[in-house]
C-alpha cells in the first residue's frame, strides 16, 4: 500500500514539472477539459435559477406569510390531491351538501383567513385601443397578502376606484388614469396610485385592484380561495379537507412533494430521463476526452525518452503509466477546480442577460452543489480517461529503441480496426432497431456505438490519406506523413472533428426532419403574409345586434395597413346570434336520399365556407387554391357555381341543388326548398382542407336564397409586424361592431427549437474549430526539427504555412467526411421514431426525412477550407533554422 | 587486485540475439561469453554496429537475448519476468547512456534517488543515500539543480551517482565519454574506475582505445561476435 502510493509521488512529481515546464501544452489540455466543465456550470446554474423550484414557487402563490391556502372546490365533490394541487389533483364522489369555510376550520381550527388573490383577464382602454390584460384582485395591504406585490412606487389601492399596474402596463402608455371596458361595453375609469412588481409576471400587462372593484371577465371554475396563518397543516388534515371537496396548498408540504404521496403514481418518466442523462454524459466525455486527447498524446510523446530512463532506473511499466496519468489527474483537478470557479462567476455575470429574455422573475442565484461536483467529477474523469491511451501506449513503448534516440512505438494493434467495424456495424443494427420500434433512445445509444467504433478505425482512414497523398504537392504529402507518424496525436483530433460532425450532422437531419413533418402538416388559413379581418366580440356581451360596419373596420385597417389591398369576402354569413345558417348542396336526382355534396373537411378562416363571387376578384386564398386549370373564374362568371366533394363519382354532374337550413339551438327551424343551379362539382381527396365548400356567383345566390353579405376582409399583404398587428388588434377591438384580425405567417418553427439548432451549429463549429486547431499547434511545435531539415535543405519560408494549412485540412475534412458518414446512421434512423407516427386519423405516415445539404456542405467542405485557409494566411512563415533536440 | 570471487556479477553464456526473422534478419550478437567480477572494469570495443549496444541491454535485463543465458549476480534474467528484471535495474544494475541520462523535470538529486524510491524507499532516505552518492562524486552542490542547467560533464557524474546509489554493483556504460571533451571524458572514466575499484563491476562500451586502458580488461566485437579478449590492455598508459 505504502510503496503503492510512493510509486504516485514520484508520478505526480513528474507530471506536475512536464506540465509546468511545457506550459503552452498544458494549458490546451487544461482548456480543452475546462471549457466544458464551466459552460455547464453556468449552464446549470442559469437554469436552475430560472427553474422557479416547489419551495421557490410557493411563495409567489401563497404570499411571505400564510401557512396555506384552502379552496373549497365549487363542483361540489370529493377530491384526491398531491402535495401541490397545482401539479395533480382528481375529483371523485360528489357530495351531500355544499362544503362552508366553517366546515373547513372544524378541521384546521379558527384561524385569521384572507381571500387569496383571483385573476382573470380584464379588458381595458389604451391609446392603440381595447386590449385584454391580466387582473388580480386582492386586499393588498393585508398582513397575509404581504409578498404577493412589491409597491415599486405610489402608494396602494384605498378605494374601490383606485387600481395599481405594472411597469409593462405603465409601458401600454395608459397614464394615470385606467379606462376599464366591461362585459356589456361600458367603461369606467379607475385611478392608477401606483406602480407595482408581480412576484411572477416580469413582461406581461398587470392590473391589480382590491377585491370586488374589477370585472372579472373569465373564471376558472375553482371557487374561491382563502389564505390562512397558523401552524402547518398535517397530510390528515389535508386528506380530511380532500373528503370535504377542499383543495390545500400547505407551504411545508407543496414545497416537500417527495414526501407525501402523490394522488396518481408517475414513476415512469425516470428511468427515461437517467437514461437521456447517461447519454448525454457518455457523449459529452467522449467529445471531451477526444479535444484534449492530443495535448495529452503529445505529452506522452515528449515524456517517452523519461519515462524509458524511468524503465532503465528500474520502473515497471505500471510506475511509467502512473506518471502520464497523473499528468492527467493534475489537469483533471484543475480543470474541474477552474471550471466550477469560473462556471459560477460567469453565470453570476449572465443572470441579467438571461432575466431579459425571459417573461417571468427568475428564481433565486442557485447554486446547486451536488451537480457541480458530479461536473467537476465529470471534468476530472474526462482528464484521466484522455491519458489512458497515451498512457497505454508510453507504458508498451520499446525502450531500447527510445534510448537509442529512435521512436519506440510498438505496432499499432491490428485488432482494433476489426473491433472498430464490429463496433460500427452493431451502431448500425441499433440504429435500425431503434428505427423499427425500438425508440429514440437505442437510436441515440446506437449513435454512442458507431462514434467509438469510428474511433477505432480513424488511424486505418489516417493511413490510406497518407499512402494517396503521395502524388500530392510536398506541404500536403508532409502534413499527411506526419499526421500518421504521430498517430496518437492525429487520431483523437480527426475523431474529435468527426464527432462533432456526426453529432451535427445527426442532429441537423433530425431537426430537419422533424420540422418538414411540422411544416407539411400545417395547414395555412391563408396566403403567406396575407391577413383576414373577421367580426370578434371579445368579452362583449350581449353582442352589439347590429351587423359589421365593414366600411368602419377597412377604414382602421387601412390606416394601420396603407400599402394592403383590402377588399370584402362576400359569402353566406349569419344573419343572428341565436340561429345560424346552412346551404347543402345535394345530387339532384337523388335529393330525398339525403346525400350532400361536400368535401371532407373545410375551414373558415374567410369567415364563411359558401363564398359568393362573379370570379371577376377572388379572395387571394381561393384563387390561389385552385389550379388555373379548373377554370373557376370562367365557370363563375359564366354563371356556374363551384362545388367541392370527396366524392369523386359526383364530378360528373353538371348541376346541383341547393337548399337553405336555418337552425338554432333546438335543431333546424326553415328549409328553403331545393332549387337546382348549373354547376361544376370539383374533387378534393380525403386528406386535403379546403377554405371553403363552394362559391356561387352572385345571380345563383339569389335564385336559390342565399343570404349573401360581406362577412370578412381579404386584406392582401398588410405587411404588419406582429406588434403592429397587436395595436391594430387593439383598434378592431375599440369598434362598435368589434373584430380581429388574422395574419397568416405561415409554418413558424418553435423559437426554442430555432434557437437550440442555432446553439449546436455554433458549438459544432467551435468544437470543430477547437480540436482542428489545437492538433495544428501541437503539429508545428512537433514538426520543428522537420521544418529545420527543410528550411537547411533551402525550402521556402512560406512552407511552414502551407504545412500548417495542409494538416490542418487534412485532420478536419477527413474528421468531417467520417463524422458524416457516420452521423447518417443516427440521424436517418431517428427520423422513424420522430415523424413516422402521424397524429391520429393522419392518412400520410412519414417518415419526413430531409437532409440539410447546404448546412452539411458547409460542415464538411466549408469548414475545414476556411481554417485551412485561415491557418495558411496567419500562421508564422518563419522556418526555425535550428532543430531543438530532445 | 583482480581477486576474483567466485561468482561473477555478471556473466554472458553463449548469448546470441537476432533482430527480425528470415533475409532480414540481423545477428546483433552471435554466441556472446563472457564475465565481469565484482572490483573489474571490462571495456568493450568493436567498430559501429558490432552489437556493443545489444550486450548492454541484454546485461541491463533491457532486451532479452534470443538464445544463451545472462545472469546477474546469479539471477539468469531471461528466467525471470519482466517486474523481476525491474527490481533488479532498481537494486543491482546501473546504466550510464553517451548522453541524456537524466530525467530533465527531477533535479539531480530526484534524480540520482529515482531508483530508490522506485523500489519504495522512503523519500527522506532516498535523498539522504543520494546526496551521499553527489558526494562521493564531489557534487554534493548540484542536489537541487536540473538537467538543464548542468554542463555534460556535471550531468554524466549525476548519471554515474545514480548508477551506484543504493550500493548497486553492476555499473553498464554505454560510451559515457563519447558527448564530452576529453579532459573531462578522462575525469568522467576516472570516476568510473573508483566505483570498480570500491568493489562494483563495471562494463564499459568505447571506441577510444585511450578510454579502454582505464579498463582491466578489454573485449572486441565484431559482427556481434567476441573477436579477441585482452587482459590488462596497455596497462602502462594508466597512471
Ligand atoms: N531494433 C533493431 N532492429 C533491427 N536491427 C537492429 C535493432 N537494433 C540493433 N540492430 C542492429 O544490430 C546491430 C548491433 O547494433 P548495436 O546498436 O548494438 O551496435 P553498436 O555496436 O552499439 O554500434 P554503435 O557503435 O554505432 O553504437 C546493428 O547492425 C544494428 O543495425
Ligand atoms: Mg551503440
Amino acid at each position: 500500500m505504502r510503496r503503492h502510493l510512493l510509486g504516485w509521488r514520484i508520478a505526480l512529481r513528474l507530471a506536475r514539472r512536464d506540465l509546468l515546464k511545457h506550459r503552452a501544452r498544458a494549458i490546451i489540455a487544461l482548456v480543452m477539459v475546462t471549457l466544458p466543465v464551466l459552460a455547464v456550470v453556468t449552464a446549470d446554474i442559469l437554469i436552475q435559477t430560472a427553474d422557479v423550484s416547489p419551495t421557490e414557487g410557493i411563495s409567489r402563490r401563497l404570499g411571505a406569510v400564510a401557512t396555506a391556502e384552502v379552496q373549497i372546490f365549487e363542483g361540489r365533490q370529493r377530491v384526491t390531491q398531491g402535495p401541490d394541487p397545482l401539479r395533480d389533483w382528481v375529483a371523485g364522489d360528489e357530495l351531500s351538501r355544499a362544503t362552508t369555510f366553517a366546515d373547513v376550520e372544524g378541521v384546521i381550527g379558527h384561524r385569521s383567513k384572507l381571500a387569496a388573490p383571483t385573476s382573470s383577464e380584464l379588458v381595458v382602454r389604451t391609446p392603440h385601443g381595447r386590449e385584454a390584460v391580466a387582473a388580480e384582485q386582492a386586499d393588498v395591504t393585508a398582513p397575509l397578502a404581504r409578498g404577493f406585490y412589491r409597491l415599486d412606487g405610489g402608494r396602494w389601492p384605498a378605494a374601490s376606484d383606485e387600481v395599481v399596474v405594472n411597469q409593462a402596463m405603465r409601458d401600454r402608455g395608459v397614464g394615470d388614469t385606467l379606462t376599464i371596458v366591461d362585459r356589456d361595453g361600458t367603461e369606467s375609469s379607475r385611478t392608477i396610485v401606483g406602480t407595482i412588481v408581480d412576484a411572477t409576471r416580469r413582461s406581461g400587462e398587470v392590473v391589480v385592484g382590491l377585491p370586488g372593484t374589477l370585472p372579472r371577465l373569465t373564471d376558472d371554475g375553482m371557487g374561491q380561495g382563502w389564505l390562512v396563518d397558523g401552524p402547518p397543516l398535517t397530510w390528515s388534515q389535508v386528506q380530511r379537507l380532500n373528503d370535504l371537496g377542499v383543495l390545500v396548498t400547505d407551504r411545508h408540504i407543496a414545497s416537500h412533494p417527495d414526501d407525501y404521496p402523490d394522488s396518481m403514481d408517475d414513476g415512469s418518466g425516470d428511468s427515461t430521463t437517467l437514461q437521456v442523462a447517461a447519454l448525454i454524459v457518455v457523449m459529452a466525455l467522449i467529445e471531451v476526452v477526444l479535444l484534449a486527447g492530443p495535448a495529452f498524446a503529445v505529452g506522452a510523446r515528449k515524456q517517452q525518452r523519461s519515462l524509458a530512463l524511468l524503465v532503465a532506473s528500474g520502473g515497471t511499466p505500471a510506475q511509467a503509466r502512473r506518471v502520464i496519468l497523473a499528468g492527467g489527474l493534475l489537469l483533471g483537478v484543475a480543470a474541474a477546480v477552474i471550471g466550477v470557479a469560473g462556471g459560477i462567476g460567469a453565470a453570476w455575470l449572465l443572470q441579467p442577460v438571461v432575466q431579459r429574455f425571459n417573461a417571468s422573475w427568475l428564481g433565486p442565484f442557485d447554486v446547486p452543489w451536488p451537480h457541480l461536483v458530479a461536473v467537476a467529477a465529470f471534468g476530472l474523469a474526462s482528464a484521466v480517461i484522455a491519458c489512458v491511451v497515451p498512457a497505454w501506449i508510453a507504458s508498451r513503448q520499446n525502450v531500447v529503441a527510445v534510448l537509442a534516440g529512435r521512436r519506440g512505438d510498438a505496432k499499432p494493434t491490428r485488432a482494433f480496426p476489426v473491433l472498430g467495424v464490429v463496433l460500427f456495424g452493431i451502431g448500425v443494427l441499433m440504429a435500425i432497431a431503434g428505427a423499427s420500434g425500438r425508440g429514440d433512445l437505442m437510436v441515440a445509444w446506437s449513435a454512442v456505438v458507431c462514434v467509438l467504433g469510428m474511433v477505432l478505425l480513424v488511424p486505418v482512414v489516417v493511413s490510406w490519406v497518407a499512402r494517396a497523398a503521395g502524388r500530392f504537392p510536398l506541404p500536403v504529402r508532409f502534413a499527411a506523413r506526419d499526421a500518421v507518424r504521430h498517430r496518437t496525436r492525429t487520431t483523437p483530433a480527426v475523431a474529435a472533428v468527426a464527432a462533432t460532425v456526426a453529432g451535427v450532422v445527426a442532429l441537423g437531419i433530425s431537426t430537419s426532419s422533424d420540422e418538414k413533418q411540422n411544416r407539411e402538416s400545417y395547414t395555412p388559413n391563408l396566403v403567406m403574409g396575407d391577413a383576414s379581418v373577421t367580426p370578434d366580440y371579445g368579452y362583449l356581451d350581449p353582442r352589439p345586434d347590429r351587423p359589421t360596419d365593414w366600411d368602419q373596420v377597412a377604414d382602421v385597417v387601412r390606416e394601420h395597413a396603407p400599402a394592403a389591398r383590402v377588399s370584402p369576402v362576400v359569402g353566406v354569413g349569419q344573419t343572428s346570434t341565436t340561429s345560424w345558417v346552412n346551404v347543402v348542396f345535394a345530387d339532384p336526382a337523388r335529393t330525398a336520399e339525403d346525400e350532400q355534396i361536400s368535401p371532407s373537411s373545410s375551414s373558415s378562416a374567410l369567415g364563411t365556407d359558401v363564398v359568393v363571387s362573379d370570379g371577376a376578384q377572388l379572395p387571394s386564398l381561393v384563387a390561389s387554391y385552385f389550379s388555373a386549370d379548373e377554370g373557376v373564374a370562367e365557370t363563375l362568371s359564366a354563371g356556374r357555381a363551384v362545388v367541392l366533394t370527396s366524392d369523386a363519382s359526383q364530378t360528373r354532374l353538371d348541376q346541383v341543388a341547393i337548399h337553405v337550413e336555418t337552425s338554432d339551438d333546438d335543431g333546424p327551424t326553415v328549409s328553403t326548398p331545393a332549387v337546382t343551379v348549373p354547376a361544376t362539382v370539383l374533387y378534393r381527396p380525403d386528406d386535403d382542407v379546403a377554405p371553403l365548400r363552394a362559391i356561387l356567383p352572385p345571380s345563383v345566390a339569389r335564385r336559390a336564397g342565399v343570404p349573401a353579405a360581406t362577412v370578412a376582409l381579404d386584406v392582401a399583404q398588410p405587411h404588419l409586424t406582429t406588434e403592429a398587428q397587436k395595436d391594430l388588434q387593439a383598434a378592431l377591438q375599440d369598434l362598435p361592431t368589434p373584430a380581429g384580425v388574422y395574419v397568416e405567417r405561415g409554418y413558424q418553427a418553435d423559437a426554442y427549437t430555432r434557437i437550440v439548432q442555432w446553439v449546436l451549429a455554433a458549438l459544432g463549429a467551435i468544437l470543430m474549430l477547437g480540436g482542428t486547431l489545437t492538433a495544428m499547434f501541437l503539429a508545428l511545435s512537433d514538426a520543428r526539427p522537420d521544418l529545420a531539415t527543410l528550411a537547411a535543405v533551402g525550402a521556402a519560408p512560406r512552407t511552414r504555412r502551407r504545412v500548417a494549412a495542409a494538416y490542418t485540412f487534412v485532420v478536419s475534412f477527413v474528421g468531417a467526411v467520417l463524422g458524416m458518414l457516420v452521423g447518417f446512421v443516427p440521424g436517418l434512423a431517428v427520423t422513424w421514431p420522430l415523424t413516422a407516427e402521424g397524429y391520429s386519423g393522419s392518412d400520410h405516415v412519414g417518415p419526413y426525412i430531409e437532409i440539410p445539404w447546404l448546412m452539411i456542405a458547409v460542415v464538411v467542405l466549408g469548414l475545414p477550407l476556411l481554417t485551412a485557409v485561415v491557418v495558411g494566411l496567419f500562421t508564422r512563415s518563419r522556418l526555425p533554422m535550428v532543430a531543438r533536440v530532445g | 587486485m583482480n581477486a576474483p570471487e567466485t561468482r561473477p556479477v555478471l556473466e554472458l553464456a553463449q548469448v546470441t540475439r537476432i533482430h527480425g526473422a528470415g533475409g532480414l534478419a540481423v545477428h546483433a550478437l552471435r554466441e556472446v561469453s563472457f564475465e565481469t567480477y565484482a572490483g573489474e572494469l571490462v571495456a568493450v570495443m568493436g567498430p559501429s554496429g558490432s552489437g556493443k549496444s545489444t550486450l548492454l541491454t541484454l546485461a541491463g535485463g533491457l532486451d532479452q537475448p534470443t538464445s544463451g543465458r545472462v545472469l546477474v549476480e546469479g539471477t539468469d534474467l531471461t528466467a525471470v519476468g519482466s517486474a523481476e528484471r525491474a527490481k533488479l535495474r532498481r537494486t543491482s544494475i546501473g546504466y550510464v547512456f553517451q548522453d541524456f541520462n537524466l530525467i530533465p523535470a527531477l533535479t539531480a538529486g530526484e534524480n540520482v534517488s529515482l531508483p530508490l524510491e522506485l523500489d519504495g524507499v522512503p523519500t527522506r532516505a532516498a535523498r539522504a543515500a543520494a546526496s551521499t552518492a553527489l558526494g562521493e562524486l564531489g557534487i554534493a552542490d548540484l542536489a537541487d539543480r536540473f538537467p538543464d542547467e548542468m554542463s555534460g560533464g556535471q550531468q554524466q557524474r549525476v548519471a554515474i551517482a545514480r548508477a551506484v546509489v543504493g550500493d548497486r554493483r553492476l555499473i553498464l556504460a554505454d560510451e559515457p565519454t563519447g558527448a564530452l571533451d576529453s579532459v573531462t571524458g578522462e575525469d568522467i572514466l576516472r570516476l568510473l574506475r573508483a566505483r570498480c575499484d570500491a568493489g562494483a563491476a563495471g562494463v564499459l562500451v568505447t571506441h577510444e582505445p585511450r578510454h579502454a586502458a582505464w579498463a582491466d580488461r578489454v573485449v572486441f566485437l565484431r559482427d556481434g561476435a567476441v573477436v579477441d579478449e585482452a587482459g590488462e590492455p596497455m596497462a602502462a598508459v594508466r597512471s
